[in-house]
């Protein structure tokens, strides 16, 4: 049997912006809220209805602060109520610019989930 | 005709005396102490009178608490006075950040946002959010005085935003994005370096901190480091912080390039330059590794940190 995966890919520089922003929307322009909501999280779901992978590229931009981060990807958790285990089987990072970037992503990623858990438990 | 003082007003003013050397890095104790008196007048609504005749020294932070505070007391309408620097070349200076020209001609209102340009390449910035944009626009033309190209430099983008981050999240005891973040970016052509100011008139960190209800990620987390550590100096304090000892505390987990401590670490990876720091009663210099237990108490953030050849940057368009 062959199974066929279609790699997604989402630019961050260019399908949303080259100066990323703060956390929230009421804090500044491009925000991570803003990306989460409006375009990782529409691809996301694309990617999940197909069977695909999404690709999320962080090269391109400015830089990045740490809320942006930590609200588009620990975001999908706390606030879009995804697993870690289904966003690990769907997202893939890239980043030949800042490699550490993706480091830092998983870390807020398994950060909320410990929180969800946490939360679920109580 | 040359004027002596800026301007004559009938109403009695409150003389504050400027140090002699208007310098946040070289004199933080007296420049704090400056700080504090005017906040005083503008806290009160009291009409100021600066006096800037004695001043031998000014740098680009100077020029950024000068220009950020007459602003201030311009936009609540409170008169703001004062004479001119006697030694010719502190009055250029001054002129070359436009100050005379913004004291006399433009009218500030109480407003989210400012944007004064000065001959001399000192542009300086005043906003309550967050602005990337901003940031990146900074950049690119900080890196064409660097390299003589556009280049982007993360480091100093994150730094950025930390910063605007910071002021808009923690610099207002009653609510977020309250107080105005001030941005000053000088440019040394000659020298192929970029200077930023960065500075708010919140409460500063330590204020901040200690003031965090329950409810809040920080709550007693100063506390528990003081314990830890056995130290309730606020200078060693400042060095766990840049270390990302709190973030270890309030969150039991490492510390991962958030706030302060992502400026520090962008110090540390050469992303940036000559840091400098004055928070509360604390001062620090990376250039000395100093970190200083101040006799005046400044109530906000002072940053200040430099973008020069030897940092590490990517291509403008990759």
């Amino acid at each position: 049997m062959i199974i066929q995966v279609f790699l997604m890919l989402l630019n961050i520089a260019s399908d949303f912006t080259t100066a990323p922003g703060p956390r929230y929307d009421s804090e500044g322009k491009f925000s991570g809220e803003v990306f989460r909501r409006d375009v990782l999280l529409p691809k996301l779901n694309e990617a999940l209805q197909k069977k695909d992978v999404l690709t999320v590229c962080l090269d391109g931009t400015a830089g990045y602060g740490t809320s942006f981060l930590e609200e588009s990807f620990g975001g999908l958790i706390r606030e879009d109520k995804l697993t870690l285990a289904t966003l690990n089987s769907v997202l893939k990072f890239e980043s030949e610019e800042e490699p550490e970037l993706i480091t830092e992503i998983r870390e807020y990623m398994t950060d909320a989930e410990s929180e969800r858990i946490k939360e679920a438990k109580a | 005709m040359i004027r002596h003082r800026f301007e004559h007003l009938p109403i009695p003013l409150t003389t504050v005396r400027a140090p002699h050397h208007l310098n946040f890095v070289r004199n933080p104790e007296e420049v704090c102490r400056f700080i504090a008196q005017l906040r005083e007048c503008f806290d009160k609504r009291k009409p100021v009178f600066v006096h800037l005749k004695d001043v031998e020294e000014i740098d680009y932070d100077g020029i950024t608490v000068l220009l950020s505070v007459m602003v201030r007391f311009r936009a609540k309408k409170i008169p703001f006075n004062g004479n001119f620097p006697r030694d010719p070349e502190i009055h250029q200076l001054l002129k070359d950040s436009d100050f005379f020209d913004h004291l006399y001609y433009s009218d500030f209102s109480d407003t989210d946002t400012y944007e004064l340009t000065g001959k001399n390449s000192i542009l300086t910035h005043a906003m309550r959010r967050v602005d990337s944009v901003l940031g990146e626009r900074i950049i690119k033309a900080a890196s064409q005085t660097v390299w003589g190209e556009p280049r982007r430099c993360r480091g100093v983008q994150r730094t950025l935003i930390e910063l605007m981050q910071n002021t808009n999240n923690h610099a207002s005891l009653e609510r977020e994005g309250e107080k105005h973040w001030w941005l000053s970016v000088k440019h040394l052509q000659e020298e192929n370096r970029v200077a930023f100011s960065f500075v708010d008139y919140g409460v500063g960190v330590f204020q901040s901190l200690k003031s965090k209800t329950q409810s809040k990620k920080w709550f007693g987390a100063l506390d528990y480091l003081k314990a830890l550590f056995s130290t309730t100096d606020n200078a060693e304090l400042l060095r766990l912080i840049f270390n990302g000892e709190l973030h270890k505390t309030a969150s039991g987990k490492p510390y991962r390039g958030k706030g302060l401590p992502g400026i520090y670490e962008a110090l540390l990876k050469n992303k940036i330059s000559n840091l400098s720091m004055v928070t509360n009663d604390v001062f620090f210099n990376s250039e000395s590794n100093e970190y200083r237990t101040l006799l005046n108490n400044f109530e906000g953030t002072f940053i200040y940190w430099e973008l020069c050849l030897d940092n590490s940057s990517l291509p403008y368009a990759p």
